[in-house]
């Protein structure tokens, strides 16, 4: 009997959310992932769905009167170049969970193209953005929340099922230099309109209306500078409670506030932000204050720095005049489907079709549609080219930068099957067909 | 007064962008001048005659009047930074209508997209209509937004309407808005600028307001808590030295950024 | 609070968002029947699923001013929270958000106006039988 070769990869980057976990271990054998350790139950599925299976793409397709057939690589790139050039307005969208090399690409294809280019921080975190943008951002990393905060209030966000390991981590249960008790080192406090999982772990959880954080915010804020307000309640919490909210922030040592889509998407978006960062900033006045936000995407950070460093924009951007321009709500994705403003559209390492309102979606698809996608989706099932690339993070190294802005280097564990192309090959080459096609 | 007209005789598939439609662009140009004027088109060039049938005079800036005709909700950024002259619309215009504009008059007679009159230097902008969001508002992380001129609004207008106004009494720069109604967070992060609603007002109006004057006089769905009561009045006198008379009852406010501010709201009684 | 005195389903609000299931159901597979059972589920105030009064698992029709969907109901784990349903983030919660954004580039997914009426016989769509009723042929 043959001897079974097991490759252990140790220290490797977990591709699933903005945590990035830098340490878990993946056993391969044949090529195939065989057992995780570490990892959160959303990353270890993520690990064994890059294995072979019958939802994962092998080869390009391209459909042909309603059916999807198999394509050579340079076949599949010569069509999708055709429809890119031809577009008069091109969506280039997506790119968050992919390395940060095949980002930068991304922005290279779009300003040959003339397109608008956009990343998932549109329907997640571009609220945060606009509001860091307005008012600035007090803020650090989570190696300094994990060894100094005393206080830690999650806000909209539900880390428990989104973020599965930032407790245990950074936030919540872990030891830090100046914490050396852990969780009982630390007052929790949730804001959140359901009792969630996180917050029926917590010290302090304030059931606020849904859609109402602004008022709160705005209460305790006026409250932290000794002004007494009218009312008796705000936003479903009663004026004692906010009173003792606002002594508590005040009498810590060290705070933060985590936050997530329960400010960015619900009513007042990006306005949450800003008057939640407004409020870490005025808590300055009193004790230490910073806030975070909870990225999703594991590489969603990432994208908008490259975005940034590239184009001067995180998201949203129209390259259709050859310089960028930046301006979400009318450049951004969701809104340009709605109004049907573009006329085909590349996806890169998204699905669309499942995340963007129904609206948005139909429109969609009544324009071309490629999409750069190893599974699998809603979004991809129904393109017109599909793409399929090695999963980033596991058959490919790279960058990604984790939520408070700290690069780390993704590790690769496995070959991709069928020698398919990393992300950032695909988009090469889809440039040199562009260049090609345009002359240049 | 000369006029030139432009007649929309093509919808484009995509936004159009259509800056160089403005008095000062216009002014001394010969109606084949004018019509090869370009606009853009998604990412291509193309040329005003492509999509409108131009006809009149042009002049002097100073005595131009450009009338536009058509359904122009897919056509931005018309009266772009315009200085002098005038322009009127009988239609509805797409985003970004007179940003930007330092002076000179834009009649919409019709309804307005997002970002009309942003940044305004001067000038007067009437719409007969609704505005969309973001009127006369800063652009992203700027913290100047109009800082002079007069927008009129029959109808509502936006989300954000008037954000980061800002006002000079030296210089005697007073902004101001006056409309039919408002969405949500009217005036925000205000420094100066005059609002004036003939309606109601949606949630947040005034939020982070550091000084300047809102006038309601309809309803508020939901009054910011930070905003605190101080009396009722008979008139209000606006920075500009203008009189309202009326029963208001007076808010101090925004006390979420200051704990004294003669940021004022005032909402009919 | 007047939520809290008015209750009736006909006047609920909707929330969406992640949920541990849906993340592990979506990464093994958008297209796969767990999927559906992990995201194509409404979650329910203990007191608010009484009235209902069904068994857990029954399809109701979730309806919105932007939509309506058929998903799985049942008992929310994160309650109390009177008034208030929740949808896990993805295709069945999309068809029922509200896609404006007011201008600021995000559609605001949570805190729609609902109302939910039970549909016993009710068919619960896969991903892909969902998404091609937004196709145009």
């Amino acid at each position: 009997m043959a001897v079974r070769k097991i490759k252990t990869v140790y220290d490797v980057v977990c591709p699933f959310c903005g945590t990035l976990c830098d340490d878990l271990e993946v056993d391969v054998v044949d090529n195939k992932i065989t057992e995780v350790r570490n990892g959160c139950q959303i990353g270890t599925k993520k690990f064994f769905a890059s294995n072979p299976s019958e939802h994962r793409y092998k080869t390009p397709l391209i459909k042909v009167n309603g059916s999807f057939k198999e394509a050579s690589w340079d076949e599949a790139l010569d069509k999708a170049a055709d429809i890119l050039v031809k577009a008069k307005r091109p969506l280039l969208y997506g790119f968050s969970s992919t390395e940060c090399e095949a980002q930068s690409k991304g922005v290279e294809l779009a300003e040959i193209l003339g397109a608008i280019l956009d990343n998932t921080a549109s329907v997640c975190h571009g609220p945060t953005i606009l509001a860091e943008q307005d008012v600035g951002v007090p803020t650090s990393t989570l190696g300094e929340y994990k060894n100094r905060a005393d206080l830690v209030i999650f806000w909209g966000c539900n880390p428990v099922h989104a973020h599965p390991r930032h407790l245990s981590r950074y936030s919540e249960f872990v030891r830090g230099y100046f914490r050396k008790d852990g969780r009982n080192d630390r007052f929790i406090v949730v804001i959140d309109p359901r009792n969630t999982h996180t917050a029926q772990i917590a010290d302090l959880f304030i059931q606020v209306n849904p859609s109402e954080d602004y008022g709160l915010l705005n209460a305790i804020r006026a409250i932290l500078r000794g002004v007494e307000l009218d009312e008796k309640e705000v936003a479903g919490v009663s004026m004692e409670n906010i009173k003792e909210l606002a002594d508590k922030v005040k009498s810590c040592n060290f705070g933060v506030i985590f936050f997530g889509m329960g400010l960015t998407q619900s009513l007042a978006h990006h306005r949450n932000i800003d008057a939640a960062i407004c409020l870490t900033r005025e808590l300055n006045d009193h004790t230490k204050f910073l806030i975070t936000p909870m990225r999703g995407h594991y590489n969603v950070t990432g994208a908008n720095q490259v975005f940034t460093w590239i184009t001067g924009y995180p998201f949203s951007i129209d390259f259709s005049r050859g310089y960028p321009r930046y301006n979400p709500g009318e450049f951004s994705s969701v809104e340009l489907l709605l109004k049907d403003q573009v006329d085909a559209s590349l996806m890169v390492s998204t699905d669309p079709a499942s995340n963007f309102p129904a609206a948005s979606v139909k429109n969609m698809f009544k324009h071309p549609l490629i999409a750069i996608e190893p599974h699998e989706t809603p979004t991809s099932v129904n393109a017109d080219i599909i793409l399929p690339p090695a999963y980033a993070g596991i058959e490919c190294e790279g960058t990604a930068y984790r939520m408070d802005s700290i690069p780390l280097r993704l590790r690769k564990v496995k070959d991709a099957p069928n020698g398919l192309l990393t992300d950032r090959e695909i988009l090469e080459r889809l440039i040199e067909k562009v260049k090609e096609k345009k002359g240049e | 007064m000369t006029q030139v007209k432009l007649k929309l005789k093509k919808q484009p598939n995509v936004p159009l962008e259509a800056e160089s439609i403005t008095p000062d662009n216009f002014a001394g140009k010969n109606i084949n001048e004018i019509k090869g004027l370009i606009v853009y088109h998604g990412k291509e060039k193309e040329k005003i005659g492509d999509y409108f049938d131009v006809s009149g005079e042009s002049s002097e800036i100073n005595d131009l009047k450009i009338i536009i005709e058509g359904d122009l909700s897919n056509i931005k950024r018309i009266g772009e930074k315009m200085t002098s002259g005038e322009i009127i619309i009988n239609g509805n215009v797409g985003m970004h209508v007179g940003n930007q504009m330092g002076g000179g008059k834009i009649l919409i007679n019709g309804n307005a997209d997002d970002w009309a009159g942003a940044m305004l230097k001067g000038g007067e902008l009437e719409i007969t209509g609704d505005a969309g969001n973001y009127i006369g508002s800063a652009y992203r992380g700027y913290w100047k937004g109009m800082e002079n001129g007069l927008i009129k609004v029959k109808g509502k207008v936006g989300h954000e309407s008037m954000l980061w106004a800002r006002s000079s009494k030296g210089a005697k720069k007073f902004p101001m808005l006056i409309c039919g109604g408002a969405a949500s967070f009217l005036g925000i992060h205000n420094h100066g600028g005059t609002i004036i609603v003939e309606g109601d007002v949606d949630r947040c109006a005034g939020a982070d307001q550091a000084w300047g004057t809102i006038v309601i006089k309809g309803k508020v769905s939901r009054k910011l808590p930070s905003f605190k009561k101080m009396g009722e009045i008979n008139e209000i006198t606006l920075p500009n030295g203008d009189v309202i008379k009326g029963k208001f009852i007076e808010y101090s406010g925004d006390h979420a950024t200051k704990k004294e501010t003669n940021g004022r709201l005032y909402i009919a009684a | 609070m007047e939520r809290r005195e008015e209750m009736s389903l006909e006047n609920l609000i909707l929330l969406t968002g992640r949920t541990i299931n849906q993340g592990v159901a979506l990464e093994g597979g958008k297209t796969t029947k767990e999927n559906v059972r992990a995201a194509a589920i409404c979650t329910f105030d203990h007191e608010d699923f009484k009235k209902l009064d069904i068994i857990s698992g029954t399809p109701v029709k979730v309806s919105t001013d932007f939509g309506e969907v058929i998903v799985y109901s049942t008992i929310s784990e994160e309650g109390p929270h009177p008034g208030i349903i929740f949808i896990p983030m993805g295709p069945w919660a999309n068809q029922v958000v509200n896609p404006d954004s007011q201008s600021c580039g995000t559609p605001t997914y949570k805190g729609m106006k609902a109302k939910v009426q039970v549909v016993k016989d009710g068919k619960v769509l896969g991903a892909l039988e969902l998404i091609k009723t937004l196709i145009e042929v």
